[in-house]
């Protein structure tokens, strides 16, 4: 019913987690969960994956680009998420405004989201709207330069100029993520940059700038595009190789092997922001999702957060209640991760206490471990999370395409679902000791003229930033 | 089933000769100019459901759907906290909803959250405005298990005074932090000023409220509110109707005949203002958050079709005229919408978005002559006609997408006292729209003499622009939407 803000952030956040909680979903003996689904690669190294649903008369067009912000240089940030902007102005053959025309103007929808990782693409329309559906990414895969000047670069500038304002300068918390990757990781690091760019950034790109980042990463053979739900395949396939099949192949991509995040010791920081409430957070370097001990920190991030009687919570918004929320989850990458831990206090505690009685139920985890009762419970959280996910085309797309693009097979769900199930207590115990032991950084947020207020005050180090850049502090 | 793999032969046959032309006119090179052609309208498949009445009076509601092992069950109470919140205690109702997961007579909170986990899922309750539900999605196989656990909390909670208190400060840390967040306070704002404090919907919680509510309240609450004759249950999934109502008369057994719907009798309404621009002071605010609007009319108006059509032309969908103006072309948002938020009175039309602060004025401008355009003055075209009605009517199988979009698809009808064919009517409804309908609904319900216009913004800033745009007079007011004090001279 509302206008939808392109790059959807929050959705951009929802995959990273679903992908940092390998999800879990057939029951032994059950068939009914797996998503069937065919996949093929075009001459030109277009993969295509098809899975017909037939429960409601639509479909889900899903185009993935496996270049996220990562693949971007420090001082030419923001390029990734500036072309998933650039991608709904029209391309070679498509005058603007005629993409939405063809998906929320015929009762559909589109949208697109941009991680370091990776940017998607996609429709939701009425199945038969799938041959224009698939017109379109065809076009603006293949044509997007044709129709791309300066004066529409501007004005799609303009538009990330006031999402970084509305999603991040002007929300209360809004900076936090950006100094957390600061701090976690050296200069130049490709995660070290948040995934929206800085102001001075994306203000410097030139246009010739911006065209040769697409010409690199915007290729079929970076591509992969799947359809999901009321189609038929045959027909599909013929529509396919019509409107894809002689887009050329661009050149291969390098995708350097990108350090893990470590910190040599660790590192105290405070922010003061526009708030009335502090919060503190706390963050260890971990793994990306292609490590598998992603399955156990999926597992023990729902043992330490979220239900009353999960770790954290219990201890510190049940039984103490000195904080009014606290949450503990593994976010994941493709190359590196971090556990974080938030915590917002209760107006008489303050950030000190809450780390001291964050690390007192830590201790008590890594040398115990959880209860197999504790597995349990998390692993039948999961398991719903996933049956849920695939209720939708959508949901099923991005399942399949995660799987082929990350991992080079479209069924990965089903081994992730395998390997969680799989996981025990000793795992759990095992990454505990291994991550939660590790130096880390601690960050509190206070509010404007507070910095009292932060944990251990005296050895916190200030930051500042401005204009959607850091100054001051360690790079 | 059967009859679907067959008509998918058929379609097989006739589309492998399609494919073939397809190959052949890959001999040519392709026109990539000519924009493919939709295939015919796909037959609308509406969910069917059954409705019957159980012995406590509740009305059940069973849709089958079996492509995944998964049910949704939803009770939705008829009236919210604007019905059933004593004077003084908003909050209470949101309080109380939160309170049945806190113990049972046979089990602690503790005990309630371990068993739901085990089983995988979790019980929600919340309570708004004109509406209560409590709620889950489970498995088929934990369904009968889950439902105990909610019958349980609904008729047996003991409302720990320690957890009170703690939801209590909960609550208040809430209401802290929402004073930071610009969009909630221009909301709020908002809706005071439009509908003042002696109306429902110009209220809200707050601190001295959450403070004044005590423990008895709480427990009168629920006994007042969560009753039979008001209760509409709407299962929906991997289940039959049969199997349905014995599980839900089994599991609700314990739980008396009482109660009945409420009247929504809602206090007139404050007299219209002339148009006026309300000012809150955000210092330092990167952007300014925009409300536009006034009181509009309740969901059963008989023109709610055509302001549908209306809205979705001016301001309900990406490329609707507000936001291809504003964030589109002039590039002063990141998005602007508007929109008709209906109930059972007179809620409010709103237009708005977050600004660039050193385009508020320019941005209110654009605003105020899309607003006047709707009303007339850029007159509506057919192909917006074609387009929003096609966006409208088209859009409906999304409705269908889950089990959760189901039940709320069927619950809304009983809830809003639509018809049971409301949705194989939609389309012969929406279509029925003229251009004379759609003209005569903007010029009545987008009255521009009477403009709300809410602006929460760094006020030193842009002050003094929006004074010059001429638009409309402005009076400050604070985050709490009373008087602010005197200005203070702007810096520049």
């Amino acid at each position: 019913m509302t206008t939808k803000p392109r790059v959807l952030s929050a959705l951009a956040r929802v995959l990273t987690i679903a992908l940092a909680q390998p999800l879990m979903g057939q029951k032994k003996n059950s068939h009914s969960l797996k998503i069937p689904f065919e996949t093929y690669k075009l001459p030109n190294g277009l993969t295509v994956i098809l899975s017909e649903d037939h429960t409601t008369p639509t479909v889900a067009v899903d185009v993935w680009y496996h270049v996220g912000s990562k693949n971007e240089t420090a001082g030419r940030t923001g390029f990734a998420h500036l072309f998933e902007h650039v991608m709904f102005t029209g391309s070679g053959h498509v005058p603007y405004g005629l993409h939405d025309k063809l998906t929320e103007g015929v009762g559909g929808g589109n949208n697109g989201s941009t991680t370091n990782d990776r940017t998607n693409y996609f429709e939701t329309i009425p199945s038969n709207y799938l041959e224009s559906a698939l017109w379109l990414e065809a076009d603006r895969m293949g044509f997007l330069l044709d129709k791309l000047d300066i004066a529409k670069l501007n004005a799609q500038r303009d538009v990330v100029k006031n999402e970084r304002r509305q999603s991040y300068d002007n929300q209360p918390y809004g900076r936090v993520s950006e100094i957390l990757s600061a701090a976690m990781y050296p200069k130049g690091h490709p995660y070290s940059w948040p995934v929206i760019g800085s102001m001075d950034d994306l203000t410097a790109a030139s246009e010739e700038d911006v065209k040769a980042f697409f010409r690199l990463y915007y290729a079929t053979n970076n591509a992969t595009l799947a359809v999901v739900g009321d189609f038929d395949p045959a027909q599909t396939k013929a529509w396919i190789q019509k409107y894809f099949t002689d887009l050329p192949k661009g050149q291969t991509v390098q995708r350097p092997s990108v350090p893990l995040g470590k910190l040599a010791a660790s590192k105290r920081l405070v922010y003061e922001d526009r708030v009335q409430v502090p919060r503190l957070y706390i963050q260890w370097p971990s793994i990306g999702f292609k490590n598998e001990d992603g399955y156990a920190l999926a597992v023990m991030s729902s043992i330490l957060s979220g239900p009353r009687t999960a770790r954290l919570t219990k201890a510190l918004v049940y039984d103490s209640q000195k904080a009014s929320q606290v949450f503990g989850f593994q976010n994941s990458s493709e190359d590196v991760g971090v556990f974080q831990v938030v915590v917002v206090p209760r107006p008489e505690a303050t950030l000190t206490e809450l780390e001291a009685a964050v690390d007192q139920v830590l201790q008590k985890f890594i040398a115990e471990g959880p209860t197999a009762e504790e597995v349990q419970k998390a692993k039948s959280g999961l398991e719903l999370n996933f049956l849920r996910g695939l209720e939708s085309n959508l949901g099923k797309a991005e399942q399949l395409i995660t799987g082929s693009a990350f991992f080079g097979n479209p069924g990965q769900f089903s081994t992730d679902y395998q390997k969680t199930l799989a996981v025990t207590a000793a795992d759990v115990k095992r990454v505990a000791n291994q991550y939660l032991t590790r130096s880390r950084i601690v960050l509190s947020v206070v509010p404007k003229g507070k910095k009292d207020q932060a944990a251990k005050a005296t050895e916190s180090e200030t930051v500042s930033m401005l204009d959607g850049k850091r100054r001051g502090g360690r790079s | 089933m059967n009859s679907q793999r067959k008509v998918c032969a058929f379609m097989a046959a006739i589309v492998i000769s399609i494919a073939n032309l397809a190959a052949l006119a890959q001999q040519q090179p392709l026109d990539r100019t000519k924009v493919p052609t939709a295939g015919a309208t796909p037959v609308l498949r509406v969910p069917t459901w059954t409705k019957t009445q159980l012995t406590n009076g509740a009305t059940l509601i069973v849709s089958e759907r079996h492509n995944l092992p998964l049910v949704s069950f939803t009770m939705t109470f008829v009236g919210g906290s604007n019905q059933f919140e004593p004077a003084g205690r908003r909050g209470v109702a949101s309080l109380t909803a939160s309170m049945l997961s806190e113990g049972t007579t046979t089990k602690t909170g503790d005990q309630l959250s371990d068993a739901l986990q085990l089983l995988g899922t979790n019980v929600g309750a919340g309570i708004g405005g004109e509406e209560g539900t409590i709620s889950f999605v489970s498995t088929t196989k934990n369904f009968d298990a889950t439902l105990a656990i909610l019958a349980d909390m609904m008729l047996n909670s003991t409302f720990p005074a320690e957890a009170l208190e703690r939801l209590r400060a909960r609550t208040l840390v809430n209401l802290t932090q929402a004073k930071d967040q610009p969009v909630v306070i221009g909301s709020q704002v908002f809706a005071k000023i439009l509908y003042g404090d002696a109306h429902p919907y110009g209220q809200r919680t707050t601190e001295a409220s959450v403070k004044a509510i005590t423990r008895d309240e709480v427990v009168a609450f629920q006994k007042a509110y969560y009753q039979s004759g008001r209760a509409i249950i709407t299962v929906v999934g991997d289940v039959t109707p049969a199997q349905v109502k014995a599980t839900v008369e089994k599991g609700l057994a314990a739980w008396a005949k009482a109660g009945d719907k409420p009247s929504f009798d809602y206090p007139k309404l404050p007299e219209l203002q002339p148009a006026k621009i309300y000012l809150v002071d955000k210092p330092g605010a990167a952007q300014s958050v925009f409300n536009i609007g006034l009181p509009g009319p309740p969901r059963n108006t008989p023109d709610y079709f055509a302001l549908q059509v209306l809205n979705t032309i001016l301001g309900g969908q990406f490329q609707s005229r507000l936001n291809a103006n504003i964030r589109e072309q002039k590039g002063y948002s990141y998005g602007v919408n508007s929109g008709f938020n209906y109930g059972k009175g007179p809620g409010a039309f709103r237009a708005g978005g977050s600004i660039f602060t050193a385009k508020t004025d320019a941005a209110l401008i654009e605003f105020m002559q899309e607003l006047k355009g709707i009303a007339g003055e850029k007159p509506i075209t057919d192909e917006e006609i074609k387009t929003a009605k096609e966006a409208l009517i088209q859009g409906l199988p999304q409705r269908f997408a889950s089990v959760s979009a189901i039940s709320n698809a069927i619950t809304s009808l009983v809830v809003q006292g639509l018809p049971d064919d409301y949705y194989q009517t939609y389309a012969k409804n929406v279509s029925a729209i003229t251009k004379e309908d759609l003209l005569r609904v903007a010029k009545r319900y987008i009255d521009l003499n009477h403009l709300y216009i809410v602006i929460v913004g760094d006020r030193s800033t842009v002050e003094g622009p929006l004074k010059a745009t001429n638009i409309a007079p402005i009076t400050y007011i604070d985050i709490e939407g009373n008087p602010a004090a005197p200005a203070t001279p702007p810096s520049n």
